[in-house]
């Protein structure tokens, strides 16, 4: 029951004089493994999936499965089934005719659909919900509903839209175990998109980040962690260390200091850029120093700003770490910061707010509430 | 206020409104079953059934009959070509909908009069039968009611569904009778009972147009009311004209609860 997926230079416009909704995104989707697509809302991620579902058209490129083009290929026989953001359960029918909906129209006798519906009721923890009505069920019930329906048409992509973003931490928590679960035994071709990079994380093998219709970066999320190709890519996946500098010869100069770069970078204005988990605060051995000016709680950790520079520097420079559980800093301390070289990657250009501090964070996992 | 006053008002709001309509049917109902009632009595002084007798001498049956099968036909024309006009009407994609919208509701403004008398001489020239040119009139005139009911009803159809659908291997044809049809039937279904009512009631254009021919429940009231002593008979068949659209008021009320429950 899997496919291999593939977008090329797929673009949508919808008219002459309109931006591109997609411009020209290439994507593989290799058969078994899961994708997953990051995009602040209005990114054209959703619209991906649709052309990729055929409910949409694209102006260029093609879609193919398994190496045969899907042009002119209609939605119902591209094999393709798809969970939305909202559950979509037929009203009309029970939870079991709900699953069934695939086998039945593709003319398998009701009992029969219906008993094979058991079964992807039974895989989704479900067993016991056969007659209820979508109406009773709650929120994650009804996305596991929708699981099972989706699994139950056997698809060789199954597409996923925001799927569990409705839902409240806990339960997303659990869908995502579930899909785990699902993947070991069904191992189905997943194409998922969603605007929460820790989502990205938990579900993608590997990660495309859209934005603006364009495929900015892809790859496995520890790479586009670390070494994010521009800043908006930093920005998406809630990178916040933005420090503005001089890459002179294969080194970073700015207020806090001096560091090697470890991709080529052609001289000139570049941004340093460290995720806040890779800061350490530490009181010797320390890579830099400053005092610390703000201090956010974040659950058991905290984000701690700590301003650098001082009269021997020009400027100063702001970086945000997170703060282990249990531990305590005031604002006014002055610690040492630790920036592990590895952790280290530089962009080229200037940042757009003076290259202190970007607060993407909470913009993104807003995104589309 | 206090607690138990704010209890009882909506009850007694709601009774008052209950007596409203039930009223008028006591002295149909008490007529209807009067063998004499004379003037200064409160009550019939005489009870029996000859209202009825005479109602079904006077061809109440055939009456009952062909509006039956003129309400039913409005309703079939009607209520497919309202959820049509409604669902193209609720997309964004046609062009000029409010114009198209007000033509398609424009039959409530102009009077039924005119319209009959209008179309009387063209559809006697175009030698059209008088109980289509009867269907065809009236179901021009049921088309703004199950119009507006449809249009309603698409609008608040989340087109996810048919999404969901087609992804799931329906083609377009079974979208629509798999899941457009069954998530529209409570509207659906009132939308046909309200064309099945301008079929059942009218008069205007089945006498116009009809000519006569086609003998339905209110031409059969009407003439009875214009002769004098008839109050048994035509409280029989006004009572005769109020059930079945009673009945079928209970029904589509069902349906829409139905609906109202499976819907989240």
């Amino acid at each position: 029951m899997n496919g291999y997926l593939r977008l090329t230079g797929v673009s949508l416009r919808y008219g002459p004089q309109q931006e591109p909704a997609l411009d020209e995104v290439d994507l593989e989707v290799p058969a078994g493994s899961s994708v997953a697509i990051l995009g602040p809302s209005g990114s054209g991620k959703s619209t991906l999936l649709r052309v990729a579902a055929g409910l949409e058209e694209p102006t260029a490129g093609s879609v193919t499965l398994d190496d045969v083009d899907l042009a002119g290929t209609a939605a119902e026989n591209r094999g393709m089934a798809m969970v939305f953001q909202r559950p979509l359960l037929f009203p009309h029918l029970d939870v079991t005719d709900n699953v069934a909906f695939a086998d039945r129209v593709r003319g398998v006798p009701r009992r029969a659909a219906r008993r094979r519906a058991r079964e992807f009721l039974e895989l989704v923890q479900l067993a016991g919900f056969e007659r209820r009505t979508p109406r009773s069920l709650s929120g994650g019930q009804e996305q596991r509903v929708a699981l099972a329906r989706a699994l139950a048409a056997e698809p060789r992509v199954l597409l996923l839209d925001e799927p569990f973003s409705a839902l409240d931490a806990g339960l997303r928590e659990e869908m995502y175990e579930l899909l785990d679960e699902l993947r070991l035994r069904l191992s189905p071709t997943i194409l998922l998109v969603t605007h929460d990079h820790r989502e990205a994380d938990a579900l993608g093998d590997t990660v495309a980040v859209l934005d603006g219709g364009r495929l900015l970066q892809s790859g496995p999320m520890r790479q586009l962690y670390t070494r994010p190709a521009s800043l908006a890519v930093s920005r998406l996946l809630g990178g916040r260390n933005e420090i503005a500098g001089e890459v002179r010869g294969g080194w970073h100069h700015s207020p806090l200091g001096v560091f090697r770069v470890a991709t080529s970078v052609a001289d000139g204005p570049g941004v340093l850029l460290i995720r806040q988990e890779a800061v350490e605060l530490t009181g010797a051995d320390a890579d830099a120093v400053g005092t610390v000016v703000r201090v956010r709680r974040r659950g058991p950790r905290a984000l701690v700003t700590v301003e650098v520079g001082g009269p021997d520097r020009p400027g100063t420079a702001r970086v945000t770490a997170e703060l282990g559980p249990g531990l305590q800093l005031e604002v006014g301390r002055d610690v040492g910061l630790r920036l592990p070289a590895e952790a280290l990657a530089v962009v080229a250009g200037n940042a757009r707010q003076d290259g202190v501090e970007a607060d993407p964070v909470e913009s993104v996992d807003d995104g589309q509430r | 206020m206090t607690l138990g006053a704010r209890r009882l008002l909506p009850g007694l709001a709601l009774l008052l409104l209950a007596a409203w309509f039930v009223l008028p049917l006591v002295p149909l109902a008490l007529w209807g079953l009067a063998d004499r009632w004379s003037a200064p009595a409160v009550l019939p002084q005489e009870w029996g059934l000859s209202g009825v007798a005479e109602a079904a001498e006077q061809g109440a049956g055939s009456g009952v009959v062909g509006s039956l099968a003129l309400g039913g036909l409005v309703a079939m024309l009607a209520t497919p070509l309202g959820a049509l006009a409604g669902r193209a009407l609720a997309s964004r994609h046609l062009p000029a909908s409010v114009l198209v919208g007000a033509v398609l509701l424009s039959p409530l403004v102009v009077p039924p009069f005119v319209v009959a008398m209008g179309f009387d001489v063209l559809l006697l020239r175009l030698a059209v039968p008088a109980w289509a040119g009867v269907v065809l009139l009236l179901t021009v005139a049921a088309l703004p009611y199950t119009t507006y009911v449809m249009r309603t009803a698409y609008g608040g159809y989340d087109q996810g569904f048919d999404d969901e659908a087609r992804t799931l291997g329906a083609s377009p044809r079974q979208v629509v009778r798999l899941v457009q049809v069954p998530v529209l039937t409570p509207a659906l279904a009132a939308a046909a009972f309200l064309a099945f009512l301008v079929g059942w009631s009218d008069y205007v254009v089945t006498v116009l147009v009809g000519g006569g021919r086609l003998v339905t429940l209110p031409l059969l009231v009407a003439s009875a009311t214009s002769a004098v002593g008839n109050e048994a008979q035509v409280a029989a068949l006004s009572l005769l004209a109020v059930l079945p659209p009673l009945a079928l008021l209970l029904i589509v009320a069902a349906i829409g609860r139905r609906g109202r429950k499976v819907r989240a």
